[in-house]
């Protein structure tokens, strides 16, 4: 009897120093920890919920577990709040690995929010490194150290003007004849006699009719796209005031003259629609715009939207290249990450890879899109993009490789090489690669700021007098301390040079 | 007693005059949403917003029923969290505001400061979002959308105050003490009790902003499960905003997107609004019941 | 004398029980946070992070006071505020007592709902709204009304002449129901036979509202506007930034603190200097109050916030 119970302690025992010996053995290798990477884009799109974005975080992880050892977090944030939530976020403590800037790259360098990378490039992001040259990485430079990847998409906007197919031909006009932005007054003023009651030109958004796009050949030396404090014009290395040039005050006479004649609508500085809506509604003839795509893929794409009306697209000027075109959107690595290498890695896997980059953009196949077989992609049927679970299609020209993201069905595939190749030969600014940080003048860029809000809307749609409105406007300028912008913007400019 | 009924008469027939003009009046704007929003789209571009239209069109609707299932879950969510949120926000107030109401009570200028003071300085959006996150951990909860910010205002706070301290007889109070009562028999049988229009009047407010409220839920929440309506609503709206910017279409290559247009807009403010303009006049009988008879007899 | 001195006590601890909830959550909610004003001196840097990054005294300030923006803004703050602390409380009374005199008939119920519902709509759709009346192309005081007066289309986005009046109007659209509540529960806690004593004086109605119901308003009214007082220099973002739909110009009339620290940051994204304009508004709406508080102590010690 004795002998009996203590073999079955012997026994139970032994069970049990085996099954903890198992156990452990079984959790180590289950819990093996792969590096995580928060990945923060920017989307138009619906957020999905958790559930549904932790399916296609998990496809994208079947990946990277194996290329790169790390798994990967998406965080769509949406676009209009994305600078501020980021911020937010990493202020806050927040694990954020891999986020973009929105125009601001600049300030994301000189406060220290992206990680230098210059030195792991070579072996982490070697791939890209080569994909974007040596050119477009200097846009995102400063004082020689690199601190982000520009998005790789069709940069090189060209403006355009985007107008009714059908007047033009019923009109008989000439549009091979309209060049440059001058041209476009006859035509306007040709489609107003034959239809007093349109209004020919609609404002592309608000405050902007598209003028502004179309005087060549400045760099804007970081700032964005319509608010310019201090410039550069005629391939020279003197910081000028673009608003005080003969080419605004040219541009704002032409707008002015439009104006006067009813040319333009009237409330372009303030209209709460966009040149879509306009167009759709029969009402205006045309607008100016520029765009990446060549003209006909623009016309087509944008008749889509357009209520039926057939559309045409006129090249109307040439692209150019600033620095502040490409490093708008960069990719940067988290100063506060953990885990950089792994986060460029990942980075470089978007530029690289386009399994992953098309997971993030179009979900998963079957429930998010389908193949249409000729290479494009579309949703499935009776979906469109906020219907699907998952989509961040609109993010397209916003994060990684555009070119090697699945097309949307209707996309002319000899569009991609004509974008491709306006990349390469689009005319670059003297001043590629030169960032300018603008700590030292914080208090007069908000003065200035708040003052171009303030007169430049109006002058550029034509609605105030340029000749009694610009004297003023500059002297407000000065007032607010754009020469001591300009003075700053010089000083960094030559030490640039010099350096270069 | 024939010219007192008539003295009242007259003058409520001028109240109701005007108050049904500035009804109207008030009520207009509003009209023109509801009928923008089941204006055809390309008229509505085209000649603009009007109160007859050429062209009517359900379109604007059915752009939202595709989207009903997210709309219908930010409803509930809403719902839940305005109802919470204001239970809990009366019962904390109502007792804050009870001591502060009391002249014998020792502390009654210090912590009336104290309350105060929160009125005038905040910490930031950065600190409270730290604390909020780091601290408490209610990111993507629930309690994001209830607790920061609105629980207690200092402004709510000092409505009910005045209240107590004005409408409710000192007498009440002192007659209870004599009685024996403790100070929570005192809150719970008289002041509470008496109060009923104050609590209707901070309920109504305190509902109305977290049924309007959609920046806790931008900052706290990820998960698209919980935001609430407005939140929902406003990240459409806003980002159809971002990208009328002119600079902002400049960063994204003026892409080809399809907004949302003025029609669809219309019609989302109109859903943003829709239980409220129902259950209003419902909540109302309580209310107006509550606020005019609950009044403090001589 | 000792006996008074024990029931003082006797009264403190069950008090702040009762009161501890309260306190607790504001202690939490807004007093834990206020170490993130030191923010406003320090020039943030986000690898240094909140406590490590360097101070820069009052640089971050300095944009507040630079230009004649500076003078602009702060004239617009203030005179907007005031306009609608006076207007808004004037017009929120005279409501309140026409809703609390129709009493208990059911239109009450529909005037009430009908002057809540504004205040339902954020002030984008409210932009939307204006919009819809104001634009010079198709809105429909230009197109409609004016057209059929034979009056030339003014174009509102670009007069300033109007704005003040009719950002007021707004004002007033969205907030004379939600205001006017507190008032109505106001004069629903005076005592009943106050009313009584007068009519058997002899006093009309209008006498009546005229020398009973706006006096005893009084404690409210101050408690209204003291606070109103505190929150002097901040203004309504959306009203003053949406509503105008962001045109230029009207910048004259319509820029306020609120409005120019945001067009201003917009682009820089600048932690510190957002930290101080908060501050400053904050430090200014403090005196203010504390000085508005004090003068009502001296005159009418019962009302004063505290």
């Amino acid at each position: 009897m004795k002998s009996l119970q203590r073999l079955s302690k012997v026994i139970v025992s032994t069970l049990l120093a085996l099954s903890l010996v198992l156990g452990m053995a079984g959790a180590a290798t289950a819990e093996t920890q792969y590096d995580k990477i928060v990945y923060a884009y920017a989307t138009f799109n619906n957020i999905p919920d958790t559930e549904t974005l932790a399916t296609v975080e998990e496809a994208i992880n079947a990946i990277t577990r194996d290329a790169i050892g790390a798994e990967v977090t998406l965080k769509p944030i949406v676009i209009w709040d994305y600078s501020s939530a980021i911020s937010l976020a990493m202020q806050g403590g927040e694990k954020i690995d891999v986020f973009q800037s929105l125009g601001d790259l600049n300030t994301a360098i000189s406060t220290s929010m992206a990680l230098d990378i210059t030195d792991l490039m070579d072996e982490y992001a070697a791939e890209s490194k080569a994909l974007i040259g040596e050119n477009w990485l200097a846009a995102c430079s400063h004082e020689g150290r690199l601190y982000g990847i520009p998005t790789f998409k069709p940069i090189a906007l060209t403006p355009m003007i985007i107008y009714r197919q059908d007047i033009v031909d019923e009109l008989g006009l000439d549009m091979s004849a309209v060049n440059s932005v001058q041209d476009v007054t006859a035509v306007l003023q040709a489609v107003k006699d034959a239809k007093p009651d349109m209004t020919p030109l609609a404002a592309v958004n608000t405050g902007n009719i598209g003028l502004g796009l179309t005087v060549p050949d400045v760099d804007y030396l970081t700032d964005n796209y319509y608010y310019p404090k201090g410039v550069l014009m005629n391939d020279e290395l003197t910081v000028v005031d673009y608003y005080a040039s003969q080419q605004f005050a040219d541009t704002c006479a032409l707008a002015r003259t439009w104006f006067n004649n009813g040319l333009v609508m009237k409330d372009a500085a303030t209209t709460s629609s966009t040149a879509a809506e306009l167009m759709a509604s029969g009402n205006y003839f045309a607008y100016i715009a520029s765009y990446s795509y060549p003209e006909k893929d623009t016309a087509a794409s944008l008749e889509a939207l357009g209520g039926g009306f057939k559309l045409g697209a006129k090249i109307i000027g040439s692209a150019f290249l600033d620095t502040t075109s490409i490093n708008a959107l960069s990719w940067m690595v988290a100063s506060t990450s953990t885990v950089p290498e792994k986060a460029l890695q990942f980075l470089n896997l978007t530029f690289t890879d386009p399994q992953v980059v098309n997971l993030i953009i179009y979900g998963l196949e079957g429930r998010d899109y389908v193949n249409n077989g000729d290479g494009t992609v579309s949703y499935p049927e009776g979906h469109d993009a906020s219907t699907v679970p998952y989509t961040a299609q609109l993010s397209c020209g916003t994060l990684g490789n555009f070119f090697i993201m699945y097309p949307m069905a209707g996309t002319d595939p000899e569009s991609l090489v004509w974008e491709l190749e306006q990349n390469q030969n689009a005319k670059t600014s003297v001043a590629m690669g030169f960032t300018f940080d603008s700590s030292s003048v914080k208090t007069e860029y908000t003065a200035v700021t708040n003052v171009i809000d303030q007169y430049l809307p109006a002058l550029i749609c034509g609605s105030v007098d340029p000749t009694t409105e610009i004297p003023v406007f500059l002297q407000r300028l000065e007032e607010a301390g754009l020469n001591e912008i300009i003075a700053a913007k010089q000083a960094q400019l030559d030490a640039w040079v010099a350096a270069n | 007693m024939k010219h007192k009924s008539n003295d009242v008469k007259r003058f409520q027939r001028f109240a109701t005059v005007v108050l049904s003009i500035l009804a109207v009046l008030t009520l207009l704007p509003i009209l023109l949403i509801a009928i923008a929003s089941v204006t055809d789209e390309k008229v509505l571009v085209s000649t603009g917003y009007t109160f007859l239209p050429s062209k009517l069109s359900l379109d604007s609707y059915y752009y939202m029923v595709k989207q009903s299932a997210m709309i219908l879950r930010s409803y509930g969510v809403t719902i839940t969290v305005t109802v919470l949120g204001t239970l809990g926000s009366v019962m904390l107030t109502t007792t804050l505001a009870y001591p502060l109401s009391r002249t014998d009570f020792k502390y009654k200028n210090l912590l009336s400061f104290f309350v105060f003071f929160t009125m005038l300085f905040s910490g930031g959006v950065v600190s409270s979002y730290i604390m909020w996150t780091r601290i408490f951990s209610i990111k993507n909860t629930l309690w994001a959308l209830i607790v920061p910010n609105y629980l207690v205002t200092a402004f709510n706070v000092f409505l009910v105050r005045n209240y107590y301290a004005n409408s409710i007889p000192h007498a009440l109070v002192e007659s209870a003490q004599i009685d024996g009562a403790g100070e929570m028999q005192i809150f719970l049988r008289i002041m509470l009790p008496l109060a009923i229009p104050t609590v209707a009047t901070i309920s109504l407010f305190t509902g109305l902003i977290y049924w309007n409220d959609w920046v806790n839920g931008l900052y706290y929440i990820s998960d698209a499960k919980l935001f609430s309506l407005q939140n929902l609503l406003i990240r459409i709206m806003n980002n159809i905003q971002f990208l009328k910017v002119s600079t902002n279409m400049a960063l994204l290559g003026t892409q080809k997107i399809d907004l949302p247009g003025s029609s669809v807009r219309m019609a989302m403010a109109m859903i943003g609004i829709l239980p409220i303009m129902i259950l209003f006049p419902f909540v109302q009988k309580y209310f107006i019941k509550g606020v005019v008879l609950g009044a403090v007899k001589g | 004398m000792q006996k008074r001195r024990k029931k003082r006590l006797a009264k403190t601890g069950p008090l702040l029980l009762i009161a501890a909830p309260g306190l607790l959550y504001l202690l939490i909610n807004n007093y834990l946070p206020m170490f993130g004003v030191f923010l406003a001196f320090k020039d943030f840097n986000y690898i240094k992070g909140i406590f490590g990054s360097d101070w820069n005294g009052l640089e971050n300030f300095r944009f507040l006071f630079r230009t004649r923006d500076a003078w602009i803004m702060t004239r617009n703050t203030l005179l907007y505020n005031a306009a609608f602390i006076v207007i808004g409380t004037v017009v929120a009374i005279f409501v309140a007592i026409l809703i609390y005199e129709l009493g208990k008939k059911r239109r009450v119920r529909l005037f009430q709902s009908a002057l809540m519902l504004p205040n339902l709509f954020s002030w984008v759709v409210i932009g939307f709204i204006v919009y819809a009346f104001l634009n010079a192309d198709t809105g429909f005081i230009n197109n409609t009304v004016l057209k059929a007066l034979h009056i030339t289309p003014i174009s509102w986005y670009s007069t300033t002449g109007p704005w003040p009046f009719l950002l007021v109007l707004v004002y007033l659209w969205k907030f004379t129901g939600y205001l006017s509540i507190v008032y109505v529960a106001s004069i629903a806690g005076i005592d009943k036979s106050v009313y009584e004593a007068a009519q058997l004086d002899g006093a009309s109605k209008i006498q009546q509202i005229m020398r009973v119901t706006v006096p005893l308003l009084k404690p409210t009214i101050i408690l209204m506007t003291l606070m109103a007082v505190g929150r002097i220099f901040y203004s309504d973002f959306g009203l003053f930034y949406q509503v105008p739909q962001n045109s230029g110009r009207l910048f004259d009339v319509t820029q306020t603190i609120d409005t120019y620290v945001y067009r201003g940051l917009m682009e820089l994204n600048d932690v510190g200097m957002s930290a101080a304009a908060a501050l400053y508004q904050s430090v200014v709406g403090f005196m203010l109050v504390l000085g508005a508080n004090t003068l009502v102590r001296k005159l009418d010690h019962e009302n004063a916030l505290f």
